[in-house]
């Protein structure tokens, strides 16, 4: 990893920060669209894990709130659960967010899928979902399913700032 | 401390949106905000769908036109036995110096912009609101039956929560026998009726219909068909399974129910909704 992208402010990328906020959010919508299924993570809740990991002089947990709301409007649920569960789950990267980001990226996804399991616990406790045995098995293997996702978009993010830092 | 900030605001706002009812504009706020992401979201189904529209056939076209025509001459045929009806209706009540009134509801046509079908939320999103002085609480129905009731508004679009979702609950009676019910959602594009004692003559294939009571749901729209009856040993109630008569995941077009209001011609109101388009 360059010097230039250690030493990067989040201020440096705001706008980059905001439209892969405003992607992922409407990546969570499209799968939300139809007969949507409980297997798919939380985009946004990936995209701001994968900020708040890489840009350490902020604690994101203002943006945590405010995508929460969104996700609250998206999902239609009481407002500020969802907003509660995104900064709990940020609280808990901030936490461990130095040492996290030494790891290599198959460990990161290791991480990421404890921290999805503690996302649907929760989601478990405060909505309980309805769930027939098909949509029960697909709600608890999306920790796991995790593991792949996180990859991709650790890819795709680092690109995007390498981009923002040779700006 | 950002943390203990944000734990203590999404607390309050959790209290003031569950017990208060407070945060409707808040929350219309919100959803005004990400109707265009909504909008984003649909974008390459849309395409989709224009792409396989273009390709259709001439011939396809000119059948469902002539479809279209036969369904509308039956529905203007059914429309003056309704007429009849309804002057028939108030003719005995007056006979019988009741103060009955027909539902005089009139109707607006909206288009499914989105549409969500997840366990946690099951709910739909049209594309006229507050400028179309949509409001909340106004009953969505399609062509067999009620679908939901708005919930949220836009001054450009407005969120129906269909009867399916887990927290919608509607007032029906049994048509065949006229006893009241609660019909709940469950997530799973079935509903469940509730309290229904185990001495009660429930049927498989009897058909819900709203009660009217409660004063959201106009009386008399069909709502669901019982598909299962279950009988389970210490429950003082049968678990019955419903289906809702509504195409919840199809029905493109749809119509608002506004109550309240002098009554309008049918094929009035659908003409001018049809010109607003």
């Amino acid at each position: 990893m360059p010097t230039k992208l250690l030493n990067l402010k989040a201020s440096q990328a705001r706008w980059t920060i905001l439209i892969s906020y405003l992607i992922a959010l409407a990546l969570d919508t499209t799968a939300l669209l139809g007969h949507s299924s409980p297997i798919i993570p939380p985009l946004t809740l990936f995209v701001l894990l994968y900020w708040c990991a890489n840009f350490l002089d902020r604690t994101h947990l203002f943006s945590a709130f405010i995508l929460g709301l969104f996700a609250d409007t998206l999902y239609q649920t009481t407002l500020g659960s969802h907003a509660l569960l995104f900064s709990t789950i940020t609280f808990l990267m901030i936490r461990h967010r130095l040492r996290f980001k030494t790891y290599p990226v198959w460990q990161q996804a290791f991480f990421i899928s404890l921290y999805m399991l503690i996302y649907q616990l929760l989601n478990y406790l405060f909505f309980s979902p309805v769930l027939n045995s098909n949509d029960f098995v697909q709600y608890w293997s999306m920790p796991a399913i995790s593991i792949l996702f996180w990859p991709v978009l650790t890819y795709a993010l680092k690109k995007v700032s390498h981009t923002a830092a040779s700006d | 401390m950002h943390f203990v900030i944000a734990f203590t605001l999404a607390i309050v706002l959790m209290a003031a949106d569950h017990y208060g009812q407070l945060m409707g504009s808040f929350r219309s706020m919100l959803l005004t905000t990400i109707t265009p992401i909504e909008r984003v979201a649909t974008l390459p189904k849309q395409l989709y769908q224009l792409a396989t529209t273009d390709f259709s056939n001439i011939d396809a076209l000119k059948l469902e036109n002539q479809q279209l025509k036969t369904e509308l001459l039956l529905v203007k045929a059914k429309q003056q036995q309704f007429l009849n009806l309804q002057l028939e209706v108030s003719r005995l009540e007056s006979l019988l110096g009741t103060a009955g009134e027909i539902n005089t509801q009139s109707l607006q046509i909206a288009t499914v912009t989105f549409y969500s079908n997840n366990p946690l939320s099951q709910y739909l999103t049209l594309d006229k609101g507050q400028l179309k002085k949509v409001v909340e609480q106004q009953t969505v129905i399609d062509s067999k039956g009620i679908m939901g009731q708005i919930i949220s508004t836009t001054p450009t679009s407005s969120r129906v929560l269909l009867i399916t979702d887990p927290d919608h609950q509607i007032p029906i009676r049994i048509q065949r026998t006229g006893q009241r019910g609660i019909l709940s959602g469950t997530g799973h594009d079935t509903t469940q009726l509730e309290f229904i004692p185990k001495n009660s003559m429930v049927e498989i294939g009897d058909l819900l219909e709203s009660s009217g009571l409660g004063g959201v749901f106009p009386a008399g729209y069909p709502v669901a068909v019982i598909t299962q009856i279950e009988n389970k040993a210490g429950n003082p109630y049968l678990d019955i399974t419903a289906t809702p008569v509504a195409d919840l995941s199809q029905s493109h077009k749809v119509l608002i129910l506004s109550q309240a209001t002098p009554y309008l011609n049918f094929d009035e109101k659908l003409t001018d909704s049809d010109n607003a388009n």
